[in-house]
């Protein structure tokens, strides 16, 4: 059963006086251990699709399932707590709390969980990529590549079935890039996850098991 | 090992303090709008407490005191004993201690001085000394007023002239004692024989429990000396203070509300500020609170988190303001009442603690709409900033 599957899902929204319709009878699914690339055109409405899966955003039309589940109907509370056990967050610009040590970062999807110490899954995911010796260092004292390490980390501590992506290479420098790529890679074997991710990064594909290319709202 | 560890427990305290910590300046500055609202309105209330135990203070025994002299209706130029009997009877539950009075002038080497002279001979009753004794029934020797015997270099035991009989000096008056007969000049207290050749008394003075006794034997005296009651057919006039004592409270109790309500404004202007405060670190942090209702933070622990915030603010500033009105309190009692010790008294020492309360409850209420804004932001939007 795939881990997360939209089927025509049509998405309008208002923009001023126009009603945009940015995905329009969107069909997509993505199974546990396979990375799927969504590509395509600035404005394609690829970002929106990935909100769409990331349950950030609720589609005009069509459903939406997670492991069979539909979420559709789910109220904001609801979505939360999908978001919250299923699906792992990786942004362009890492989007760390500065305030926040590596390993508080990392916590910070469950730290309001005061039942369960994710304080070991933390150190070891930091361990696993590579940080075992930054964990008590805030965001400011991380290169763009560390942070987003720490981002993947933070993305992994709830145990999600999903990962998703937004340009995780767009903020860095090729090198830095691949290393984020073949961590991911490494990641998705590890956990089992399915990973989504929107890119205009080229070399993005040679990691990628699935490529998806939507122009204008609809998927080719 | 610092506080934050000892939050991890709290999520919310913890994100709150870490977001406190991120501007030392701005959140300095929010404190410190409380700081003063809390001084405001603190030693405000403090200052009217100063003052109203300094009036009291300065009406003396008064208060508790019925005085009796010859009404207007009166054929005689004074109370006579008959009359002293009469309220002796009426007034059973409180000391009737009448007195004669007179003025003159004592010397010494070191200079002269006019005096009010009052023989007495229940002396403890109506004097409060600083030295020597003040006799229950004072016999011989004489009372003085310590300003008096400084001025004229007196001791204990050194003799004063009045109507050529010597008397040895027994004790000092501690103060003036309220509004005495004297007016503010000294007074020379000796016993009923000394003014034997005046034959009535010029006052009675009733010593009651406490202000609301006085009153209430004033009017039965005035009941049953001056049946009419209207000021031509006063037979005896009777005073009490008790009545002065109860305005004073009356008045003291508004000027009370005025000084707190001026401190409130304060205040408020202070939550106004953190309100601005904190909704405009919510907006700064539009996309960081996205991020964190991205990643499954619910919308009822992001309201947490920022009312934590302004639940710190408030006990910050409030912490800070209490201390800073009770070092205020302080002046203000040693000024006052020339006892700075007397602002740790719990009549003026509650208003550090409503300071204090009112800085966290107007912070938290400042922090509603703050909090409410951001957790109820669509994190779909929060996320672009």
């Amino acid at each position: 059963m795939s881990v997360i599957e939209l089927s025509n899902v049509v998405k309008r929204y208002r923009s001023g006086e126009e009603v945009v319709e940015a995905l329009k009878g969107v069909d997509f699914h993505a199974e546990r251990g396979e990375m799927v690339l969504v590509t395509g055109p600035s404005g394609s409405g690829k970002s929106t699709m990935l909100n769409v899966i990331g349950l950030l955003d609720s589609p005009t039309e069509g459903a939406v399932r997670l492991d069979g589940r539909p979420v559709t109907d789910f109220s904001e509370d609801e979505l939360t707590e999908e978001r919250r056990s299923g699906i792992g967050f990786v942004f362009q610009a890492f989007h760390l709390l500065p305030m926040l040590t590596a390993t508080e970062n990392v916590e910070l999807p469950s730290m309001w969980d005061t039942s369960v110490d994710r304080r070991d899954r933390a150190v070891d995911l930091l361990d696993r990529v590579g940080l075992g010796d930054r964990r008590t260092h805030t965001p400011d004292r991380l290169s763009g590549g560390q942070q987003q390490r720490v981002a993947i980390a933070r993305a992994l501590i709830n145990e999600p079935d999903i990962l998703l992506a937004d340009e995780p290479t767009g903020n860095l420098d090729q090198e830095t890039g691949r290393t984020i790529l073949e961590e991911m890679t490494r990641l998705k074997a590890e956990e089992n996850i399915a990973i989504v991710a929107v890119t205009h990064d080229d070399q993005m594909a040679a990691y990628a098991d699935r490529v998806v290319e939507i122009v204008d709202g609809v998927i080719q | 090992m610092d506080v934050s560890d000892g939050l991890r427990r709290f999520p919310s305290a913890l994100m709150a303090w870490r977001n406190l910590g991120r501007n030392h300046v701005r959140t300095g500055l929010a404190a410190l709008g409380i700081v003063i609202g809390v001084v405001a309105i603190a030693s405000l209330g403090i200052a009217g407490v100063a003052i109203q135990q300094q009036a009291t203070a300065d009406l003396g025994g008064l208060a508790d005191e019925v005085t009796v002299s010859a009404g207007q209706a009166s054929t005689e130029d004074g109370v006579t004993d008959d009359q002293v009997a009469e309220i002796e009877s009426i007034v059973t539950d409180a000391r009737v201690v009448p007195q004669k009075t007179n003025e003159t002038e004592i010397s010494s080497r070191e200079g002269d001085a006019y005096v009010s002279v009052t023989g007495v001979t229940e002396a403890s009753a109506l004097y409060d000394v600083s030295s020597g004794e003040a006799p229950d029934r004072l016999q011989s020797g004489a009372l003085i007023t310590n300003s008096t015997a400084q001025e004229l270099g007196l001791e204990l035991g050194d003799p004063v002239t009045y109507n050529g009989q010597i008397y040895r000096i027994r004790g000092f008056i501690a103060a003036d004692d309220g509004f005495g007969p004297g007016g503010g000049r000294g007074e020379l207290v000796i016993p009923l024989s000394g003014l034997r050749e005046q034959q009535y008394y010029d006052t009675v003075t009733v010593v009651a429990e406490d202000g609301d006794a006085a009153t209430a034997i004033a009017a039965r005296l005035d009941e049953h000396f001056n049946t009419d009651g209207r000021e031509t057919e006063e037979e005896l006039r009777i005073r009490s203070f008790g009545g002065a004592q109860e305005n004073i409270n009356s008045f003291m109790n508004t000027l009370q509300l005025a000084l707190l309500g001026i401190g409130s404004i304060s205040l408020i202007v202070a939550s106004v500020a953190i309100l601005n405060v904190m909704l405009m670190s919510t907006i700064e942090r539009r996309g960081e609170i996205g991020v964190l209702r991205a990643v499954g933070i619910r919308r009822g622990e992001v309201l947490r988190m920022i009312l934590t915030e302004a639940a710190f603010l408030g006990v910050l500033g409030g912490l800070l303001g209490a201390l800073g009105s009770l070092a205020v309190g302080l002046v203000i009692f040693g000024v006052l009442t020339g006892n700075p010790m007397a602002a740790f008294g719990w009549e003026s020492s509650r208003y550090l603690l409503y300071g204090f309360a009112f800085a966290v409850v107007t912070s938290l209420l400042s922090g509603v709409y703050p909090a409410w804004k951001a957790a109820n932001d669509r994190p779909v939007e929060a996320l672009r900033g």
